[in-house]
């Protein structure tokens, strides 16, 4: 319950740092998604349960300072980290390059529910262009981003929720 | 029950959330609660618009950076604080000059009214070209009202809410501006391609334009005063067997750089939600 709770405030933290920061770091039309990497880096480090509840308050926040129908982005990084969820154990830390093949996988996801939903309330979209100009180089920045992300999580994680020892 | 059901159940259980809150929103039962979350959130975006601006204001100006370095080498504390002083002035001599250039802008067009507001967030959605403004229906903006700035056109308010509104600039393909050029006076409708590029469609084939020719509002449908300035003709596109020509556009303003713009409060829009206005 405190992971989820610890969540609200960051995700709303990471949504305004998303709309007033992060829309000026592009690369082509491409820009880091700090709440999805967020949702990876805690499903990855903590709890996919937890992970979830923090991609449908995330996606809020961030539907809030969009004009994509309220609650389609809330979908998008429950999906994700339901997908995330499904190797068991410690699967995603078996080798470094898992957390890049997670993210991979999730910025994927996420973009391409993203088009979808905006297909579907019949946005006109140039979807090799959104390939291109927008999936590609967001990913590319949330490759970047997820190895530092994944360690900040595993420290909040080990301060908040300290491994039992037996003595 | 199993671990994985379990996180099945969790995921149903919020994606029906999330769709109820889809729906719940389409019959717009929602907007109170958004405007009740937005207001404090719009007041932090707002202070961290303006904090982010200072720091890239500071780095883009590499010589205000050496002499304060030079002064840090006479007094390292002193500097400190008038480091920090620098970094406050620079933003507001900022602000000051493009509110001077708005003034101005104000004074040449007396026939509207208008309300100079911060940009204080872009639309988080890469695919969605929009910008948050500071201001909303407290201080009686709108639905449809026109933004411009100094240098021209940005687009216009498409949501409202109390504190913040929304603006599709006129590079987002769904936004459509009905236009004229000031020499040929030719008239068109300007929509953006979805590759971000601004086109003018639907102009005359007999209509003689040339490069670098302005492009104004024509006012025509109501959606936009006329005469406000849009951009120039980089290049045009005429082939003999079709019936209009098109030309691609330079816009006057710089829209990866909006700090402060203007809205245009009395000016009222015809059919403020239909395509082409």
């Amino acid at each position: 319950m405190l992971g989820i709770l610890i969540g609200i405030p960051l995700m709303a933290l990471l949504a305004v740092l998303q709309s007033t920061v992060l829309s000026h770091v592009r690369l082509l039309d491409g820009r880091p998604d700090a709440v999805l990497i967020a949702v990876v880096s805690w499903s990855v480090a903590r709890q996919a349960d937890e992970a979830m509840a923090w991609g449908f308050i995330g996606g809020a926040f961030l539907d809030l300072f969009s004009g994509v129908p309220f609650g389609s982005t809330s979908i998008a990084l429950v999906a994700v980290a339901y997908l995330i969820s499904f190797p068991e154990g410690r699967f995603w830390e078996s080798h470094v390059v898992m957390p890049l093949g997670v993210m991979l996988v999730a910025s994927t996801v996420f973009h391409v529910l993203g088009i979808a939903t905006l297909l579907l309330i019949g946005r006109p979209m140039d979807l090799n262009g959104s390939l291109t100009r927008v999936l590609l180089p967001s990913t590319f920045m949330n490759l970047v981003l997820i190895l530092p992300a994944l360690q900040l999580a595993y420290g909040l994680s080990h301060r908040l929720f300290p491994p039992e020892v037996k003595i | 029950m199993s671990r994985a059901s379990s996180r099945t159940l969790i995921a149903s259980a919020l994606i029906v959330l999330a769709l109820s809150l889809l729906a719940l929103n389409a019959a717009g039962y929602i907007q109170p609660a958004e405007n009740l979350v937005l207001r404090p959130l719009s007041a932090f975006q707002s202070w961290l618009a303006t904090r982010y601006a200072a720091v890239r204001d500071f780095i883009a100006s590499p010589s205000d950076v050496t002499t304060l370095q030079q002064r840090n080498a006479e007094l390292e504390a002193e500097v400190a604080r008038l480091q920090q002083q620098v970094i406050g002035l620079q933003e507001q001599q900022a602000e000051a000059s493009i509110l001077a250039a708005l003034l101005k802008y104000a004074r040449e067009q007396p026939e509207s009214s208008y309300l100079a507001t911060k940009v204080i967030g872009r639309d988080v959605s890469p695919f969605l070209r929009s910008i948050w403004i500071g201001s909303g229906s407290d201080q009686g903006l709108s639905r449809g009202m026109p933004v411009a700035t100094d240098r021209g056109l940005v687009g216009r308010v498409i949501e409202v809410r109390a504190s913040v509104s929304r603006v599709q600039l006129i590079t987002d393909p769904e936004a459509a501006v009905n236009v004229r050029f000031q020499q040929s006076r030719a008239d068109g409708v300007l929509a953006a391609q979805l590759n971000g590029e601004l086109w003018v469609d639907l102009i005359d084939q007999n209509a003689e334009i040339s490069q670098g020719e302005l492009l104004l509002t024509s006012g025509l449908g109501g959606g936009f005063p006329d005469d406000i300035p849009i951009g120039r003709v980089l290049s045009i596109r005429r082939r003999d067997y079709e019936l209009f020509q098109q030309a691609v556009i330079q816009p006057t303003v710089d829209f990866d750089n909006l700090d402060i713009v203007l809205v245009i409060t009395n000016f009222l829009p015809v059919g403020a939600s239909d395509g082409a206005q």
